[in-house]
């Protein structure tokens, strides 16, 4: 399923949820839309999923050489944001029920569900009702609901939220899984760590707009970091300390001998070292390579700075 | 017409609310309290039983099935020593100078029928006093036979077993409609509370979902209906066997009406199962909206009918039997109770589908918009709107 939006722009009463967004993804990608609380993205799933249309731009979606403005529901797998299920009802009924109405017969409806029970460690409670699992067994619930009839899209609206570690970590091989078996995934989340594993492509937001796009060497390109070094000394050394030695750089203390420098650019290193050099043995210089999360905050701050500007 | 999607999501709701071992135990508690109703009366009905009673030696009152009146030759104390130490008397009746006085150990129910007896033997006494002869004594005991006549025709008559028939259904529609408001209110308030709404979206179109909800809780009010239906046929088909010695009265049901009330009942069903759904999926929170009770104007038909059910000749039975959003109820009232053309019922009961396939489409537009407002609830000028509009995705 290829997909292509187009300067899509999206208000509801009082706010401009979506601003001229464009992007596109590719059959069997996994493209994540990240950005904080308010960026749009939900608003972005919602278009894509048909509940509501774009006020100006054009989505187009391309499946089987047919071309259709919004995804069509019998290809569509979906965890929207707002999630539920039947909390009284066990998990056998509720994935039954919702593989029956993506159109599987029993039989097949059966059978995928005791697939997915498999994979996500729940087959031995399948006959509990969903309000007696916890909160990450239920998004693993509802996760199976989206994808149980084998949709040649998928989109996860936050498919990590709730979730421990362990399981965050399942839900990341769940999604790699999906990607071998040719489905397209769109996923929005906020935990970068994740993201950065998974994602082929991805989209940043910010109040409704594009930030940055791309891969994510694509992504460390645009938002060009500031380069952060690692120094560790021989003495202690306290913020006050540097704060008076480095007033122009950003310092983060990680222990009592260790602490992190933010340059304005590389060529300050040098004159950075012998500053530090005056004062402190120094024993150890190591350059920091900015992961996707580091990159979405500057992205996001040089954003908000371009909008107070 | 009707999609598989909206079959699913109709046994899907109708199989939520069936809890059949509790249903079960509730008939048979229903059934055992009736029977326990019905054995009581029968214990403690006294007119079975026979009573003695003493009366002065010159009454010539005559004994009934119920009453024996003796003349004992025993002083009146005697008979009160007796009353109170034996069970020769149940009852000593003397003459004083104020009146007839009964004596008895305490009151109960059948001293009712004695003083009766007495009352009705005293006037025959008075009379002969008079010099009225025995036919003329029996004129007067006689009640007055007055008879209604009616000039139309068509007009069934007001004391016919059609009518209880009908307020039968009145009542059956009002066991439907209540079952249906609670379940459609809880069923789609709380799927929205549950934010399973979104999920279903992206699966079932508004249209399909709206469906299936309505026919689902729409077959749970039937159910209702007919099970209670059943559950007091029962009741009162133990009550006639073993209770009474009567039989049974099947030549009083007229099936070529129930016939007809049949389907208006069931139209009638969906109709405001239609409506109730609209309502439901434009309440963001049940607990903070009054649109809730709006879902009541739904019995309002059944009300109406009720006011005007003397009068099924009149003009208020004609404009509610005609008139789409009522005809349900008052329809098959003015059948069991007024000779109509075949053309009439036909008529209106298609004028009622016209309604309900109106109303699903309305329930399905109101269903699409009110989802795409997050966390407002929609005004009732909105609602109008969308009611109107012609969208429907």
């Amino acid at each position: 399923m290829h997909i292509t939006v187009t300067e899509i722009e999206k208000s509801y009463a009082t706010v401009n949820a979506v601003r001229g967004v464009s992007f596109t993804i590719n059959t069997g990608e996994i493209f994540a839309l990240l950005g904080p609380n308010g960026a749009g993205k939900s608003s972005i799933i919602r278009m894509l999923v048909g509940m509501t249309r774009p006020d100006r731009g054009t989505i187009a979606i391309t499946h089987q050489q047919a071309h259709y403005d919004h995804v069509p529901r019998r290809y569509l797998g979906y965890l929207p944001e707002d999630r539920g299920l039947y909390p009284d009802k066990s998990v056998e009924k509720n994935l039954l029920y919702l593989a029956q109405l993506h159109g599987l017969s029993k039989a097949q409806a059966q059978l995928e569900m005791n697939h997915w029970l498999e994979i996500f460690d729940l087959t031995e409670r399948r006959k509990e009702d969903l309000k007696q699992l916890s909160k990450g067994n239920q998004q693993k619930v509802q996760l199976i609901a989206a994808v149980i009839h084998k949709p040649a899209l998928v989109i996860l609206d936050e498919p990590f939220s709730g979730l421990d570690p362990i399981n965050q970590e399942k839900v990341v091989e769940f999604l790699k899984t999906l990607r071998t078996k040719g489905m397209t995934v769109i996923l929005s989340a906020h935990q970068m760590a994740m993201v950065e594993k998974l994602a082929d492509r991805m989209l940043l937001m910010a109040k409704g707009q594009m930030v940055l796009a791309g891969t994510l060497l694509d992504i460390k390109q645009q938002a060009q970091p500031k380069p952060v070094v690692v120094i560790e000394t021989q003495q202690a050394v306290t913020a006050a300390e540097l704060a008076i030695l480095l007033p122009d750089y950003t310092v983060s203390m990680q222990s009592e001998h260790r602490f992190s420098m933010t340059l304005p650019s590389t060529a300050m290193l040098s004159t950075c070292l012998q500053t530090l050099l005056r004062e402190f043995t120094v024993q150890s210089v190591s350059m920091q390579n900015p992961d996707l999360h580091q990159l979405y905050l500057t992205a996001m701050s040089a954003h908000q700075q371009e909008e107070i500007a | 017409m009707i999609s598989r999607q909206s079959l699913i999501v109709a046994k899907w709701e109708f199989l939520r609310f069936f809890k059949w071992k509790q249903q079960l135990i509730s008939y048979v508690i229903m059934l055992v309290i009736m029977g326990v109703i019905f054995t009581w009366q029968f214990l403690v009905d006294e007119s079975r039983d026979e009573y003695r009673i003493a009366v002065p030696g010159h009454f010539t009152i005559e004994n009934t099935a119920q009453f024996q009146f003796q003349r004992p030759s025993v002083s009146v104390d005697e008979q009160l020593k007796q009353l109170m130490t034996s069970e020769t008397w149940h009852a000593v009746v003397t003459e004083e100078e104020s009146g007839i006085v009964v004596h008895t150990a305490a009151g109960k129910k059948w001293q009712q029928l004695l003083e009766q007896a007495l009352e009705q033997y005293f006037r025959q006494q008075y009379g002969l006093a008079q010099g009225l002869t025995p036919a003329q004594l029996l004129r007067l005991s006689e009640p007055v036979s007055i008879e209604m006549r009616f000039l139309d025709e068509d007009y069934k008559g007001d004391d016919r077993p059609e009518k209880a028939i009908a307020l039968a259904v009145l009542f059956m529609l009002l066991i439907g409609l209540t079952t249906a408001f609670g379940q459609l209110l809880m069923s789609i308030t709380g799927e929205k509370q549950q934010r399973v709404t979104e999920q279903l979206y992206a699966i079932v179109t508004p249209q399909q979902w709206i469906d299936g909800k309505v026919l689902g809780h729409s077959l749970s009010a039937m159910k209702a209906m007919f099970t209670t239906s059943l559950v007091m046929f029962v009741g009162i088909l133990v009550a006639v066997l073993f209770l009474s010695d009567k039989p049974l009265p099947w030549h009083l049901i007229n099936w070529g009406v129930i016939a007809w009330l049949v389907p208006f009942a069931l139209l009638g069903i969906l109709l405001c199962a239609c409506f109730m759904a609209a309502i439901a999926a434009s309440i963001d929170d049940p607990n903070t909206s009054g649109k809730g009770a709006v879902m009541m104007i739904t019995w309002l038909p059944l009300l109406f009918t009720y006011l005007v059910i003397d009068s099924p000749t009149g003009w208020g039975m004609t404009v509610l039997s005609w008139l789409p959003i009522t005809s349900f109820a008052a329809m098959p009232v003015r059948l069991a109770m007024v000779e109509l053309a075949w053309w009439q019922p036909v008529l209106s009961l298609l004028l009622l589908v016209a309604m309900v396939y109106w109303m699903r489409r309305v329930a399905g537009r109101i269903f699409l918009r009110g989802m795409q407002m997050y966390g407002k609830e929609p005004s009732w000028a909105d609602i109008m709107r969308w009611a109107m509009s012609r969208k429907i995705e």
